[in-house]
């Protein structure tokens, strides 16, 4: 009788317990689900480059995992020394099918080509395990703009 | 002439030129404001006003305005006066000992006598409210302010610091700032810093209302034992003691009057953050009086008076408000393509399966399951981010290079200073507080640059006269994000949609010609590293960005029942132009900038990967 007294309360206790943690960590939502496999959809591609800047853009399926994450790319002038890293906060929303990417690099030089490849991370560090093959942009001179990515025109999502 | 003399009249000359064109550009931002004057000495301080600013910082009609916000702070407080003495009296019972039946108006009550209080500054001129009345969602409450210097002027007239004030509305809602390892993000705090953790007190928003009093630059009193001091001689003190149960009949010495009449930084009172010689009992006594004056400021921005949950969007939750085709465009817009609810989140599970707003094609075969997840949604997710922002040269704490009159030099580096936001506050930085958690100080470089997620509820909140911040109007001039960049939805809306499509490598007032700022050129960010690529290239169209504009609207309370002291505005609205366009005659050249100053760049760990230029 004692002993499952004693049960009782302890179970009450433990109980009691994951009640009030789950109270606590309500403000803070543990990170979504991982997805099961990341592929990239669409991308990567040159959204927008000035002489010492470029951004690249890509779609994958929604990774989960943290709320927030990182756009990767691995860089470099030659092709076989992607040496360079380049990381930007995205955040992802729970709520899509999809998740895009976007990377700014900066302190680039003019005029000069860039090889890629691009992949994500939480904010935990763990990677999502999609990678693309190795792709490339040039910068254009000084004062020059590159507007590759499609400005949307009125009524018309983005593709 | 010898060279070194030849050099020396150079470089005279060049400063002299300089100083003239800076000088020019600066009055010419004052173009609308043809009527501006230097401010009078104020009447409440016994010292000349302080006025580093160039013309054109500082609005022409500050002493007015300033003069309209302590009627309306008046008027509000003797309304509070009148709430108090309705109370019914204090039944203290149970154990621990409530006051039962209206204990949770009499906290409300204490907090709104509090918060509307002039008394608790050192010229007796300036409360909280000063910078947050409720017919702006309790943000910024002067337009000319609010255009032409962004931070509020203090006590002491015209010290102000450096960002916006920011709404009182559902601050209360933010949890204690902690690091969660398993999402690695910062979540909680109040202010755009964070810097109120809540560590004390376990609520950030208490500690948030803990800060304005003793800082130099706003309220500015030197010491916190002088709210314990001022409150001895208030009308309403019994109520503080009935509720709290502090003992006010604290010993001060003979001086305090002279200590507490005195801004905080001043020469003749040292370094010390406390001033006033106290026992220590009475300096526990006097502590704890501060402990509750925040608590009791929190429980009133808690409540229904401040933040309501009364607006269309919780009258659409609940069934009773249908939303215009626009609101419902902007809804469907700010879950889709424009992404907004990945921050601000608005408590639904919707999935997101209208490719008409930008959802993706592979979502077309889904059904939208979406349920109300939460009834009380508050547009934020508690966490940072760094939406890369141009520097405002506008900002009032880039000019307050010189002493005042008492000796104070608010910020020695002037345009070398650089908003680090989080950052700087986690290295315990210049204009920051210091930091109750080393084991954070590591992250610093990772969040350099982010600022507090407010929630979007009631960003839109204007008074009734001027009842939209757009212009057209007649409108209510606000600003918007941490350095009052944008001054209006539209730009809010514009910035994140095409930061980097129209992203010029210029500073603010040096766009390009054939572009216009804000429109088709949004100058480099301030902060570079830690920029937030969620937005920036949304793909939005110029009528869905005024759709989500429309769905903003619908965050702003007051619909479902009438938002508490909201008629209070005796001021003027604004009319005309574009909200595209907004407050851009008042664009000023950003002057060359030195380096970030070491105070700021140079602590450990150092701002990376890249340093801040």
């Amino acid at each position: 009788m004692n002993r499952m007294l004693l049960k009782m309360v302890m179970a009450a206790a433990v109980g009691s317990l994951l009640i009030c943690n789950a109270a606590f960590s309500q403000a803070v939502p543990k990170p979504a689900k991982k997805a099961a496999h990341v592929d990239i959809i669409q991308g990567p591609v040159l959204e927008f480059a000035r002489e010492d800047l470029a951004i690249v853009r890509w779609t994958t399926n929604n990774p989960g995992g943290t709320d927030d994450h990182f756009s990767v790319v691995h860089y470099g002038t030659n092709p076989k020394d992607l040496s360079q890293t380049a990381k930007s906060h995205i955040r992802l929303n729970r709520f899509h099918q999809d998740t895009l990417f976007r990377v700014r690099m900066d302190g680039l030089s003019p005029k000069t080509t860039y090889y890629y490849t691009v992949t994500s991370e939480g904010s935990d560090g763990k990677g999502d395990g999609e990678v693309s093959p190795v792709n490339q942009f040039t910068t254009p001179a000084s004062g020059e703009l590159v507007q590759a990515f499609p400005q949307p025109q009125p009524g018309i999502p983005p593709k | 002439m010898p060279q070194s003399k030849l050099l020396v009249f150079a470089a005279s000359c060049a400063t002299i030129a300089g100083a003239m064109c800076f000088c020019l550009h600066v009055v010419h931002g004052q173009s609308e404001s043809q009527n501006w004057q230097p401010p009078p000495v104020p009447p409440t301080q016994p010292f000349p006003a302080y006025d580093p600013y160039p013309p054109g910082i500082l609005p022409f009609d500050i002493a007015s305005e300033e003069a309209r916000i302590m009627r309306e702070i008046t008027g509000i407080e003797n309304e509070a006066i009148t709430e108090w003495q309705a109370l019914p009296p204090p039944v203290v019972t149970g154990n621990p000992p409530t006051i039962m039946g209206s204990g949770y108006q009499a906290v409300e009550v204490l907090g709104k006598l509090l918060n509307y209080d002039l008394n608790m500054s050192p010229f007796k001129d300036t409360a909280c409210a000063s910078c947050h009345l409720p017919y702006t969602g309790f943000s910024g409450p002067i337009p000319s302010v609010n255009l032409t210097m962004i931070a509020y002027p203090g006590s002491y007239r015209y010290r102000a610091a450096k960002r916006t004030a920011q709404r009182y509305t559902y601050s209360p809602q933010f949890p204690v700032l902690e690091y969660n390892t398993e999402q690695g993000l910062f979540f909680g705090g109040n202010f755009w810093d964070g810097r109120s953790t809540g560590y004390k007190l376990q609520s950030p928003d208490s500690e948030q209302a803990q800060h304005p009093p003793v800082c130099t630059l706003e309220m500015g009193l030197p010491d916190t034992a002088c709210i314990a001091y001022r409150l001895q001689s208030a009308k309403y003190k019994s109520l503080f003691t009935e509720v709290w149960g502090d003992s006010l009949d604290i010993s001060f010495p003979s001086n305090t009057e002279k200590i507490c009449d005195t801004p905080g930084g001043a020469e003749m009172l040292g370094t010390t953050a406390t001033p006033i010689q106290l026992t220590p009992q009475d300096r526990a006594a006097a502590t704890s009086v501060y402990d509750h004056w925040g608590q009791s400021i929190s429980k009133f921005e808690g409540s229904p008076n401040i933040s309501a949950f009364s607006s269309k969007f919780d009258a659409y939750l609940a069934g009773n408000y249908t939303l215009t085709a626009d609101e419902m465009a902007g809804y469907k817009l700010f879950d889709g393509i424009g992404n907004c609810n990945s921050c601000h989140l608005d408590g639904r599970s919707t999935l997101c399966v209208d490719q008409t707003y930008g959802c993706s094609p592979a979502s077309s075969g889904l059904a939208d399951t979406g349920t109300t997840a939460q009834v009380n949604p508050l547009f934020t997710c508690f966490g940072y981010a760094n939406e890369g922002l141009p520097l405002n040269p506008r900002i009032s704490l880039f000019y307050e290079t010189k002493p005042d009159a008492v000796g104070y030099t608010p910020n020695p580096y002037g345009f070398a200073y650089r908003d680090l936001g989080l950052g700087n506050f986690l290295r315990s930085g210049f204009g920051a507080a210091p930091n109750p958690n080393a084991s954070w100080i590591p992250q610093a470089p990772s969040v350099d640059g982010q600022m507090e997620v407010a929630t979007a509820r009631d960003a839109a909140m204007a008074p009734a006269q001027c009842p939209t911040t757009e212009a057209p109007g007649p409108y209510f001039q606000k600003e918007f994000f941490h350095n009052g960049y944008a001054k209006s939805l539209k730009q809010l809306v514009h910035f994140y949609n095409t930061r980097d499509v129209y992203g010029k490598l210029v500073t603010s007032g040096h766009c390009p010609a054939g572009t216009t700022e804000k429109v088709n050129c949004w100058p480099m960010p301030e902060v570079p590293n830690n920029i937030d690529m969620t937005t920036g290239n949304l793909g939005l169209t110029d009528t869905q960005e005024n759709q989500i504009v429309a769905f903003l609207q619908t965050l702003v309370d007051g619909y479902t029942t009438p938002y508490p002291d909201y008629d209070t505005f005796t001021g003027k609205c604004f009319k005309g132009g574009t909200a595209a366009t907004q407050g851009n005659s008042f664009l000023i050249p950003t002057p060359p900038l030195p380096p970030c100053a070491s105070a700021i760049c140079g602590v450990a760990p150092l701002p990376g990967p890249k340093p801040i230029p």
